[in-house]
């Protein structure tokens, strides 16, 4: 204790000397917090980008198997299909119709991987309703779409609508993304999926069109068994609004047809109906807890359900990519910063100390020549040390907290700017491209990204700042680079104190 | 009287690149409690290293020393006590901390010996004030002070934990004559009022008119003078 108040009092003697290492200390204990501190928070943002952006799966058939499927299919004569297909039986009539669907109960297996938080199914089809008529059709259908005469694909009629289900209306990606809000009714839920019930959501425009409203029906036309038509009353529960028609609608080109408003969404169950094919989806759909199970996934997918090259396990970096990659640069970048100016604030310790100490020799050797054990000596320079430590790094944490978002700021900029410039291509999906997907997977996007309960952000969102908040473990850093610094501080001290011996240091003039 | 200090056959020498020195050879010596012994000699002739010596600064290449008759050639906690209790060294270059007050520096050996700070306060300034240190300036930096003041601070501080051996090294080397002599006065009036063996090492031969006993040292070696009729060290 004694000790300790002659450390204080010395520590007091000498203001400027202690001033000068202060200051010295000071600027770059606040570079190495600001850094710890935008490393602690590009790690934790990367963290979160892992747990929301990236961490998404689709089982599919796979392109491969597709290719060769259409290479055995182009190499017979189309009488010869033909002919097939007129002596088909219901059993082989399905299996040609799933050839590039996945079995549902595959789709469930791989949901009970640990790593899986929500899962969805997809199926989407081309079914025709009768009683009502897209008049707007006409305009969608481009030149290239159409036949030599003009006349538009029979898929495309306008009496010929895109139905796509999946087990719960809400989980649609397109109302997920905010593509599409439901702006009447409800939208159909689990149990409908379960039940089959013959729900559907329609959109806006095609309703007002042909009158009709929630509550409402629309017959669809499918084949049943032995090849005869059957009709599905489905019922009107939901009406949705395209927010890219809207934004359209404001803009000069009002023609401009909304090339999803022809989509109904229905439980997957009934579209399964319609189809004709039950028991099938086209994809299945994962949000897993982080990026860095993908690999865990894809091995349990290999060994489970990938069935040689029929099924593929795709994933999406691109957007996990693009956000991480800047945050996991300034986190490369600020550790760097922060060993530099760790290195920096050892040496400027050792040396400071070694000035002191040998400025003092005389007084060292007084002090043991007057009966202060080595241990008194040593922890009065100590408490000097940590007098010196600790008075720069509350300094410098106090500058820490206000420069820190403006250093990660800085840092993020700068490789964001390099990100730009070094980018190659954007993303990847295991597999091969998604184009000859048809369905859901058409349109700009890898991957359907269907069924997650998550706020799906953009990149630009995540991405356009990193929040550099003081966490509790910053103060732990903080003590635990005062201990480091006071403690190699003391190292010279200690060295000098118990090598001196008093008669020497007092027969110097 | 009996003896209070023995220097029984001690010896020291250092390593040096031209070769070996023998800064104490084989010495001989006793000196007695209420009695003033000074050693003179040329610089270089080996008195600091035998005050060393006796004070535990140094340790001996052969030899001992009693004290008591208890040999005091000793190690860890048992030297440390002994320098705190037994011995107070006082040198021609002060060696006060010159951060410190007078009252601070005379305070510090206590603090270091003892952990209470109970009485240190009072016995400092009534130990200043008996070398001529009062008021204001007991609290001025050492710095700040002449060199006698300075000096009477310094045997302040030697008597702060009442030790038997005052150890006197070139007291009067950094003093005018006037300021010497009240110096050497003071040392004087520890042995005859407070009973305390005072060594005073000096090259200054006036200083011997104040000593009880007397030695000559010369290249290591010690050799008794006779300064009074009918004595012999």
């Amino acid at each position: 204790m004694r000790s300790i108040n002659r450390g204080l009092r010395s520590f007091r003697r000498h203001p400027l000397r202690n001033l000068v290492v202060v200051l010295l200390l000071f600027v770059c204990l606040t570079f190495s917090l600001s850094m710890l501190a935008v490393k602690l928070a590009a790690d934790s943002q990367v963290e979160e980008v892992k747990q929301s952006v990236g961490n998404y799966a689709e089982i599919r058939v796979s392109s491969d198997y597709q290719m060769a499927v259409f290479e055995e299919e182009l190499s017979q004569e189309e009488s010869e299909r033909a002919a097939q297909a007129r002596t088909m039986s219901d059993e082989e009539m399905l299996e040609q119709m799933t050839r590039f669907l996945v079995p549902e109960d595959l789709a469930d297996l791989f949901s009970q991987q640990s790593e899986i938080v929500t899962y969805d199914k997809v199926l989407e089809t081309r079914i025709s309703l009768d009683d009502i008529e897209n008049t707007q059709m006409e305009t969608m259908v481009s030149m290239r779409e159409r036949g030599p005469q003009g006349e538009a694909p029979t898929a495309l009629s306008s009496s010929s609508f895109t139905f796509e289900g999946n087990t719960d209306g809400s989980s649609v990606s397109d109302f997920m993304l905010g593509n599409k809000v439901l702006v009447e009714g409800s939208f159909y839920a689990y149990q409908d999926y379960l039940d089959a019930n013959p729900v559907v959501l329609m959109e806006k425009t095609l309703a007002e069109e042909n009158e009709l409203e929630v509550g409402d029906t629309v017959t669809a036309k499918i084949s049943g068994e032995s090849g005869r038509d059957a009709d599905v009353e489905l019922t009107i529960v939901g009406i949705y609004e395209s927010v890219e028609a809207e934004q359209q609608a404001e803009g000069s080109n009002t023609e401009t047809f909304n090339p999803m408003g022809d989509t109904f969404y229905a439980p997957l169950s009934v579209v399964q109906e319609l189809n004709s094919t039950p028991g099938y989806v086209e994809l299945g759909s994962y949000y897993f807890d982080s990026v860095d199970s993908t690999g865990a996934l894809q091995q349990a997918f290999d060994a489970e359900i990938a069935d040689g090259d029929t099924y593929e396990l795709a994933t999406d970096y691109s957007d996990y990519e693009a956000i991480a990659d800047p945050l996991l640069k300034v986190g490369k970048t600020s550790m760097i910063g922060l060993a530099g100016a760790l290195g920096a604030c050892a040496l400027i310790i050792l040396l400071a100390m070694a000035i002191i100490i040998g400025g003092r020799t005389r007084e060292l050797g007084v002090l043991k020549a007057i009966g202060a054990t080595d241990r008194q000596v040593i922890a009065q320079y100590a408490v000097e040390v940590v007098c010196i430590c600790l008075v720069a790094i509350v300094l410098a944490t106090g500058v820490t907290a206000l420069i820190s978002q403006s250093v990660g700021d800085w840092l993020l900029s700068g490789n964001q700017a390099a990100e730009t410039t070094d980018t190659g291509e954007e993303g990847m999906v295991a597999g091969g491209p998604s184009q000859f997907m048809g369905g859901p997977m058409g349109g700009g996007s890898n991957l359907y990204k269907e069924g997650g309960r998550f706020s799906v952000a953009s990149s630009e969102d995540q991405s356009a700042s990193l929040d550099v908040v003081y966490q509790g473990s910053m103060l732990l850093y903080g003590i635990l680079i005062l201990l480091g610094i006071s403690l190699l501080g003391m190292v010279v001290p200690l060295i000098w104190i118990t090598r001196l011996r008093p008669a020497r240091v007092l027969s110097m003039e | 009287m009996h003896d209070l200090l023995e220097v029984k056959d001690i010896s020291k020498t250092f390593k040096a690149k031209a070769g070996d020195v023998t800064a104490v050879d084989n010495v001989n010596l006793s000196a007695r409690k209420g009695e003033v012994t000074v050693i003179v000699g040329p610089s270089g002739s080996g008195k600091t290293t035998l005050l060393y010596l006796i004070g535990s600064l140094e340790e001996p290449d052969e030899g001992g020393i009693e004290v008591f008759g208890e040999d005091i050639c000793l190690s860890g906690a048992d030297l440390i006590q002994f320098r705190r209790k037994r011995v107070g060294f006082v040198f021609q270059f002060f060696n006060l901390i010159t951060a410190l007050t007078a009252l601070e520096n005379v305070t510090l050996p206590m603090d270091l010996a003892d952990g209470s700070s109970r009485g240190q306060h009072e016995r400092a300034v009534e130990l200043l004030a008996r070398m001529g240190i009062d008021g204001r300036l007991q609290k001025a930096k050492a710095n700040k002070m002449s060199g006698g003041e300075k000096q009477r601070v310094a045997i302040a501080r030697a008597l702060a934990n009442d030790p038997d051996i005052i150890l006197a090294d070139e007291p009067t080397g950094n003093l005018d004559t006037a300021t010497g002599k009240v110096v050497v006065d003071i040392l004087v009036e520890l042995a005859r009022r407070d009973g305390k063996c005072v060594i005073i090492v000096t090259h200054d031969e006036s200083i011997l008119e104040a000593a009880d006993w007397a030695y000559h040292m010369q290249d290591g070696r010690l050799e008794g003078i006779d300064i009074k009729e009918g004595s012999s060290p």
